[in-house]
Parts: structure tokens; C-alpha cells; sequence
């Protein structure tokens, strides 16, 4: 092997690693915290929004180990928003749930004062 | 820095109906078209963009993106991703806006349960006061105003023994109605005064006529009212307000009487 072969082979193997993706580190560890915010809102698998987030870091975990890196960051970019769709919806039906509380008491009230007239 | 998001967000607006209105030449995929309805949908609502400005600025840059790479030759599965992004965005945007709702509603409701706590109390405290008038007028009912001495309700001699000073059950109901009287009217004092007839000794009259007196007062202090507020003072048989000729006159002038001081505990002088 000489050196000119040994330098084509060298540059081949730089075009590769250009024409690559990079590896989306940052996307990966986003989309790993967004998960973990929602879990810590109280997400789980029962939300659908949340399965997805789950099963797409998963996904996209498994292709950094490959070095498919392109599918990883479109895996963590969408994992990512599913899990905030995830949590924003926990957090509406939160608030839906605090309504439904208070409507009650309201309606109590209402009723205690009905029976003192 | 709110003004810029406004202006922003009117741009990329402006941005998403051009892409929007060219959509009918091209045949997008079907993720592009649905996060082209979703992008309409959130941005014709004034609620989200309110509530949710930045998510709907990127609903729309993801959407144009996707519409971009979706005119490109083999770029399709990039196009369903920003595709799939902007929906995202949308939903996001419309969760947000619907989280802002529930904050009003929510404001709403508590005003209103204030409001309604606040009418309650009063309702009850009102309640109450009427009950310590029904009360006023039942003790009113029982006593009698004198010009000297106020305001005096009579126990009569059936709720004693001949001779003993212990209060018969018959009395608990008068007494109770007593005890609520001086609890709602916690000013006024009491002057609690035994009388006898003038059959037998006078000593042992005296001293019966303030045993029985006493006897009330340890019930009124035994229900609660504080010593504090009652006097016991005992007549034999003085004062009677019969003549003592007749059994019928005697049993009117056995008798416990019950003085009360005036709502702020004025209490005229004992006699003798």
C-alpha cells in the first residue's frame, strides 16, 4: 500500500463522514428531557402522544449506536414535540379537572344558600 | 418585544397563506395537507395566537418547509416530517390556548365562589340573629317589665319539692331557654332572687329562699354562663306579691325570681 492510496483512502473516508448527518447529541438530550418533564407532569403510556415520544427515542437511541444519524434527529425532533404535546395535555385536562371541582362546590353553595331562603 | 412577536407572527401569517393559496397547483402528500389544515385552523383562531404566539410561528415555519421539500424530487419522507412537526406545533398551540380558557374560567369560578361563601356566612349569620330575637321574644314572653327592677321572669314553686331546693326536671326547658338567652346576649347580667311563703320559721325560710336561688345559679353555671354575670341573693318571705291567707296566694309568693340588667349589664340595685 502506498501513500497515495492511503491518502484517497483517507479523503474517501472524510467525504463520507461529511455527507453524513453529524450526531444530533444536543436533539437527543432535548428530547430526553422533554420526555422526562412530561413524566414528571405525570405523563405515561396511556397518553398516546407520550407512547410516541417514548417509543421514538427509543428508536432514535438505537440508530446513534448505528450511526444512522440523519433518522436520529428526525426520531428525537419528533419525539420531542410529541412529548410536549403530551404534557400540555395533561396540563389542559388539569385544568379541566379544577373546574369540574369547583363547578361542584359552586353548585353546593348555590344550593345551601337556596335551602336557607 | 411584544410588538416584534406580533409583527412575526403576522409575517410568517402572511408567509403560510401564500404557500397556502399556491397548494391547489401541487399535489402535496397527505401529512402536508393535514398540517396545512391544522396551520388554518390555529392561526384563524384569535384565542391561540394569543395564548400561544411562538408555537404558532413555528407551526408555520415547519409547514413552509415542508411545502418547499414537497416540490423537491426525493425529498418526500423530509416533507412528512416537517409536515408531521408543524402539525405538532398546531396541536401544541391549540392545548395552550385551551390551558388560557380554563385559567379564565377558573378566575371566574373562584370570584364566584367567594361571592357565594361571602352570602352564605351572611345568610347564616342573619339566621342567627333572628333566632336570638325568637329567643328575646320567648324569655320576653315568660318575664315581665317592672318600673324599679327591669326586666324579671318568675319561676314558680311547682318546679320545687316542698322544702328542698334541688330544680325539678320540669324546669330544664325554661332554664335551657335561659342559658341560650345569656349566651346570645353575653352583656347582660342576671340577679337570681329565692322567695318563700310565711309558713315556719323565718330563719329556715331565709336560708331556703337562697338555697333555691342557688340552686338556679349552679345550673346556669353548670350549662356554661360564667358565675361572673349571676348574683344569688335570698328574701325569705319578704316581698310576696300575694296574700299569704289563701294556699293559692302562698304558692304564688313561693317563687324564684330571675333579674335581668339591661343589654349592656346595667342591673338595678337589689332590694332592701
Amino acid at each position: 500500500m502506498n501513500i497515495q492510496t492511503m491518502t484517497a483512502g483517507a479523503l474517501l473516508a472524510l467525504l463520507a463522514g461529511c455527507a453524513n448527518d453529524p450526531a444530533p447529541t444536543q436533539q437527543l438530550r432535548l428530547a430526553d428531557q422533554t420526555v422526562e418533564q412530561a413524566r414528571a407532569v405525570g405523563a405515561t403510556d396511556d397518553n398516546e402522544a407520550m407512547k410516541m415520544a417514548v417509543d421514538k427515542l427509543v428508536q432514535a437511541r438505537a440508530q446513534m449506536v448505528d450511526e444512522n444519524y440523519k433518522s436520529a434527529r428526525l426520531n428525537a425532533e419528533q419525539a420531542e414535540l410529541d412529548a410536549r404535546l403530551a404534557e400540555d395535555q395533561l396540563l389542559t385536562a388539569k385544568g379541566q379537572e379544577q373546574i369540574k371541582v369547583l363547578e361542584a362546590r359552586i353548585q353546593r353553595l348555590r344550593k345551601q344558600l337556596g335551602d336557607m331562603q | 418585544m411584544k410588538q416584534l412577536t406580533g409583527m412575526r407572527v403576522g409575517l410568517v401569517l402572511a408567509a403560510g397563506l401564500v404557500t397556502v393559496g399556491c397548494t391547489g397547483q401541487r399535489a402535496n402528500s397527505e401529512a402536508v395537507q393535514r398540517a396545512e389544515v391544522a396551520f388554518q385552523a390555529v392561526r384563524d383562531d384569535s384565542n391561540v395566537l394569543r395564548s400561544a404566539p411562538k408555537d404558532v410561528i413555528r407551526a408555520g415555519e415547519s409547514l413552509a418547509r415542508a411545502e418547499r421539500l414537497a416540490s423537491y424530487w426525493g425529498t418526500g419522507s423530509d416533507a412528512q416530517h416537517y409536515a408531521y412537526l408543524s402539525q405538532r406545533y398546531s396541536e401544541i398551540a391549540r392545548e395552550r390556548s385551551q390551558q388560557m380558557l380554563n385559567q379564565q374560567r377558573l378566575t371566574k369560578l373562584q370570584m364566584d365562589q367567594q361571592r357565594l361563601q361571602l352570602a352564605l356566612r351572611d345568610s347564616k349569620l342573619e339566621s342567627v340573629q333572628q333566632q336570638g330575637k325568637w329567643l328575646e321574644e320567648q324569655i320576653l314572653a315568660l318575664a315581665n317589665v317592672e318600673a324599679d327592677r327591669g326586666l324579671v321572669m318568675t319561676l314558680g314553686d311547682v318546679l320545687f319539692d316542698t322544702g328542698e331546693a334541688q330544680l325539678k326536671p320540669q324546669a330544664n326547658r325554661t332554664i335551657l331557654k335561659l342559658v341560650q338567652f345569656l349566651q346570645l346576649n353575653p352583656k347582660r347580667v342576671v340577679r337570681i332572687e329565692g322567695y318563700t311563703d310565711n309558713t315556719g320559721e323565718k330563719a329556715f325560710n331565709l336560708q331556703l329562699s337562697t338555697d333555691r336561688a342557688q340552686s338556679v345559679a349552679d345550673t346556669l353555671v353548670d350549662l356554661g354562663i360564667d358565675e361572673s354575670r349571676i348574683q344569688v341573693q335570698g328574701y325569705g318571705d319578704a316581698y310576696p306579691v300575694d296574700a299569704n291567707a289563701s294556699e293559692r296566694g302562698r304558692a304564688q309568693n313561693r317563687r324564684v325570681e330571675i333579674v335581668f340588667s339591661n343589654a349592656k349589664g346595667e342591673m338595678a340595685l337589689p332590694r332592701g
